[in-house]
């Protein structure tokens, strides 16, 4: 390894660097010669300049030598690489389309891959974080719910496969005492948690297994930006307290970097503690999770079927209504971008199909420069030159290039990398945190090499095929192609067609998908909707009546401005996703089973609301404010739920809801109306089952003020700030926004995902056409006598078109038809990603269809315009 | 041994004449071989230094062939790097600190292989040349 070393180290050195053994052998050697040109009677002088004449060029020499130090095969490389310099130089436009194909092909990929490395591949920023795993408990028909704080501390104190296990869950509360009311952001968690995440405190300390105690005192832990944005980074903050809705709590440490284990960022974190309730009944849920580090070599089954052992003794010695509850766990890193593995996998997918046709399309010209240098390659042959010498040449050549295009490539994947940040959506996790590190570069290093060797197959193959004798006699018009390079050629048309059939079916399905669900009908009017979220802070609103007296107030308030028509709150707005979800039954249907009992979506309305959404009540009414705390208990039903149990919505009025099912405590409250149904995990989904309850009769401190607008919403934001500030200026706004921005943002990641698709599909069809066009043009030029002879013979235009274009036709329709089988089966892969169009769509599919022979046909044009254009006469003459 | 000498040096000048012809890189190529055969025989006998190498070759062959340096040092590297002769400093008769080169058994071995090949070489050559009848 030594001797190879400084093997290398010579190569760069040679200049410089003769050895001393090297100039003290010359010396020695002149001086001989000194010696003997004194003897024949020189004088000193004579006899020195005689013999370094002699001797000749001392420097030359030196280098000669040390030149032979060398690897044999790194001279020869280096020959082949200037000759591949000369090469790409002396056809700059044929390496300018290369490098630029190249460029594109490498830096989308790179750029794609380095979102896929950061989001799903690269390990999580935890210690072994590969072996964290969240829990939660998992019903008969849900999974992933909240653990009980008795049942996490029988997992953790009795199980036998983790290391440590943290609850944790999220809080907000209002900040006060530091100028305007600012909602915060806590992470709520065991003592445990920080070591697991790997959080270090920089003041102060972390929270013992004592602040997890109910009694002990209010304290807290402040992370690095919230300590030094809010509170002027104070160096003596530990003892002191900050007020936290209306309580105050004593800071105990500072964090030195948040660990980013909560996909928002947290202001604080807090002790979580179990209220009285939560800790004597072990079936009291709040909102608690589990992480857990798996004991090393201990597998995630085992971990599962250790954790429902100890679950299933509970049954029998604490039993409950939940004895039927498991655990649910999950490695982190799959719960935290699980369903963005799909998404991302298609976009590599997609994007590796552009390089396929970037190699196609690089191998195509290469293969067309291959053969009209077929006769410089036979003359070589001729002369000696070894088959592995000219395929090594070849390869050479295309690796330079490649490594030129790769270089191209990665400084566009870091702009790409930059747009893709910029514009994508906040809401992927870790997508900030791509770049180009090493696995990225060594990836992209990989995929330059592999598209060298790739490309450089089809030419090599059809040396493999050469004729020596024909291709020197033949070599006189250019002509000197094989059957093998034609079979080669007609192979890569098709395949470019095929991919690029693929790609504009599969962004076909997914833009109809888009395109479906930006035109779903919400059910009801999103237009001139201002939606204002308020979370009111519980010390200065504790009791149900406080709420309910300041969203009146408030209400008020805004119906009084002018350009406001009218105004309704909501807990949980259309697309906003789950606010809260139990079991029910019907109380004048049978009990169903205890693992059928079906869950529906809750929600809370005023009685403005539907009126101010245009959200149609189907049957009955809406919520009215005479449903107070002390009338009988009544609900809103969705068409959803009507449907499932009643033909005629109407006949679900007066009937009763059991909330909890026929197994669990719960309210019974009476049907009274059944609204129009609204997308409310987002506008890509179907509509849910869904119940609202009247405002008075389910008090919620967190709602969203609906306000119908006469003018455009967003005039009346400042509008909306400065009444809610009149009323009471420490309730922190959630946020302000115009009801199509809360829908539209649903589809922020599709509309990503959507766009990404068409931008490969449109470089897969310009590839596709590129190579195409030149495979055609190649094909056309190759046959110019054929066709000037048949000129002379008397064939027309006609003739000549048809003869040329029944060759496109048929690489055009066997590309299509490959094209279409494989879209067929690629179109189950789009899977969940398809939204309001069938798997088989045949207007996509025809659509594909038409842009492909639309393709077929651009890049057919000119070469077929060009077969017309021979001229019989000077072509003839040429022969 | 004395036939091969004489061997070695017809080859060597029928060689030379046809290259003459022959473009400047042809011709270097197929010199490089035979000067490596050359000093590999040079050193058969005793252990010589590149002065002394170059001397004998030109003694040997009547002066006809006269070494070049630019060709000699390169061509002992190169004899070094495959291990056929090793180099020691000693000081010569005459006082003076030379780089001795001397034969390894690996590199008595390859004489032999390439004194074979040139013999056979030489004698295809002399029946093509030699002139008829």
């Amino acid at each position: 390894m030594r001797q190879w070393w400084s093997k290398i180290a010579r190569v760069f050195r040679k200049q410089e660097d003769l050895s001393d053994d090297l100039r003290q052998e010359m010396d020695a050697h002149l001086e001989f010669m000194i010696d003997e040109n004194l003897e024949r009677g020189m004088n000193a002088a004579q006899a020195r300049a005689t013999a370094q004449r002699e001797f000749g060029n001392r420097t030359h020499v030196g280098e000669k030598s040390v030149e032979s130090w060398q690897f044999g095969w790194f001279e020869e490389l280096r020959r082949d690489g200037r000759y591949a310099a000369r090469g790409i130089l002396r056809a700059p436009l044929f390496s300018l389309i290369i490098v630029i194909t190249l460029a594109v092909g490498i830096g989308a990929n790179t750029a794609i891959f380095s979102a896929v490395y950061a989001v799903l591949l690269k390990p999580l920023p935890f210690p072994s974080g590969e072996r964290l795993v969240w829990m939660g408990e998992s019903t008969p028909s849900s999974s992933g719910i909240s653990v009980t704080w008795i049942n996490f501390k029988h997992w953790q104190q009795e199980n036998h496969s983790f290391v440590a296990m943290a609850g944790f869950q999220g809080r907000d509360l209002t900040l006060t005492g530091h100028g305007q009311a600012v909602l915060t952001h806590a992470g709520v968690v065991t003592s445990d948690f920080f070591p697991l995440v790997g959080a270090r405190p920089t003041l102060g300390r972390l929270f013992t297994a004592a602040d997890n105690d109910p009694h002990a005192p209010a304290v807290a832990v402040l992370n690095a930006d919230f300590w030094a944005k809010t509170l002027g980074a104070d160096p003596n903050i530990v003892g002191k307290s900050i007020t936290l809705d209306g309580q105050a709590i004593t800071v105990i440490g500072v964090l030195g970097r948040d660990p980013g284990f909560y996909t928002r960022p947290m202001d604080y974190y807090l002790p979580l503690r179990p209220t009285p309730q939560e800790a004597s009944q072990r079936d009291a849920h709040d909102s608690m999770r589990l992480i857990g580090l798996l004991k090393p070599g201990v597998t995630l089954a085992a971990a599962r079927s250790d954790i429902d052992t100890i679950m299933q003794r509970l049954a029998k010695a604490d039993p409950g209504p939940e004895n039927d509850h498991r655990v649910f766990a999950q490695l982190l890193s799959v719960e935290r971008t699980g369903d963005l593995k799909q998404p991302f996998y298609l976009l590599m997918a997609a994007v590796s199909l552009v390089l396929i046709l970037a190699c196609a399309n690089i191998g195509g010209l290469l293969l067309i420069r291959a053969t009209t240098r077929a006769r410089e390659l036979a003359i070589r042959t001729a002369i000696g030159a070894g088959r592995s010498r000219l395929v090594r040449q070849l390869l050479t050549e295309t690796l330079l290039i490649a490594a030129i295009g790769g270089a191209c490539g990665l400084g566009l994947a870091a702009v790409c990398l930059h747009l893709l940040q910029t514009l994508g959506p906040r809401d992927i996790p870790r997508l900030s945190e791509a770049g180009l590190n090493w696995p990225v570069l060594l990836f992209a290093a990989v995929l330059t090499l592999a598209v060298a060797l790739v490309s450089s197959l089809a030419p090599i193959l059809s040396t493999g095929k050469v004729s020596l004798s024909i291709l020197i006699k033949e070599g006189t018009a250019g002509s000197g192609n094989s059957s093998a390079g034609h079979a080669l050629r007609s192979g890569l048309v098709i395949v470019e067609i095929a991919v690029a059939v693929v790609l504009l079916f599969s962004s076909g399905m997914l833009l109809r998908s888009l395109w479906a669900a930006e035109n779903v009908n919400p059910g009801f009017d999103p237009g001139h909707v201002l939606a204002l979220e308020l979370q009111l802070p519980d010390a200065h609103y504790a009791s149900d009546g406080a709420v309910l007296d300041f969203f009146q107030r408030l209400k008020t308030a805004l119906r009084a401005q002018p350009g406001i028509e009218s105004v309704g709150a909501v807990n949980c707005p259309p697309a906003a996703g789950d606010c809260g979800d139990w079991w029910y039954s019907i109380v004048e249907r049978p009990a169903p089973s205890k693992d059928d009992v079906p869950v529906t979506l809750t929600n809370i309305a005023d009685s403005a609301y539907f009126q101010t959404m245009h959200l149609p009540i189907l049957a009955g009414r809406g919520p009215s404010p005479q449903d107070t705390a002390s009338s009988p208990k009544v609900v809103v039903i969705n068409d959803v739920i009507a449907r499932r149990w009643w033909a005629n919505p109407r006949a679900a009025i007066g009937q009763h809801i059991k909330l909890g099912g026929p197994y669990m405590k719960g309210p019974e409250v009476q049907i009274v109306g059944v609204a129009a149904n609204v997308p409310q995990m987002g506008l890509d989904t179907e509509p849910q089952p869904q119940l609202y309850f009247p405002v008075a009769q389910h008090v919620s401190n967190g709602m969203v003020v609906m306000m119908r607008t006469r003018g455009s919403p967003e005039s009346m934001m400042p509008v909306a700030r400065r009444v809610l500030a009149n009323i009471d200026r420490d309730v922190p706004i959630q946020s302000l926004k115009t009801a199509n921005e809360w829908l539209g943002a649903t589809l922020a990641r599709r509309r990503f995902i959507t766009l990404l698709l068409a931008l490969f599909a449109a470089i897969a069809v310009i590839l596709a056409i590129i190579g195409c066009y030149g495979a055609l043009n190649f094909w056309v030029n190759s046959r110019r006598q054929e066709i000037a002879i048949r000129m002379a013979m008397g064939a027309g235009t006609a003739a000549i078109l048809a003869r040329t274009g029944k060759q496109a036709a048929r690489l055009g329709i066997t590309g299509l038809l490959i094209g279409l089988a494989a879209s067929w089966g690629a179109s189950r892969w789009l899977g969940n990603l398809l939204f309001g169009v069938s798997v088989h769509d045949p207007l996509v599919f025809s659509a594909a269809v038409f842009f492909a022979l639309l393709l077929v046909l651009l890049s057919a044009a000119v070469p077929l315009w060009r077969a017309t254009q021979v001229d019989p006469i000077a072509t003839l003459h040429e022969v | 041994m004395e036939p091969v000498d004489r061997d070695f040096r017809i080859g060597y000048m029928s060689s030379m004449s046809t290259v003459d012809n022959l473009p400047e890189g042809e011709r270097l190529e197929l010199l490089q071989g035979t000067l490596e055969v050359l000093i590999l025989r040079s050193l058969k006998l005793e252990t010589n230094h590149a002065y002394g190498i170059a001397q004998f070759l030109a003694q040997q062959s009547d002066s006809e062939f006269v070494v070049d340096n630019g060709s000699l040092y390169p061509a002992l590297q190169r004899l070094l790097q495959r291990k056929w002769i090793s180099a020691q400093w000693k000081t010569s008769p005459n006082g003076r600190r030379a780089r001795y080169y001397s034969l390894t058994p690996e590199g008595r071995k390859q004489l032999i292989r390439a004194t074979t090949k040139w013999e056979r070489f030489a004698v295809a050559m002399a029946r093509i040349l030699a002139p008829e009848g």
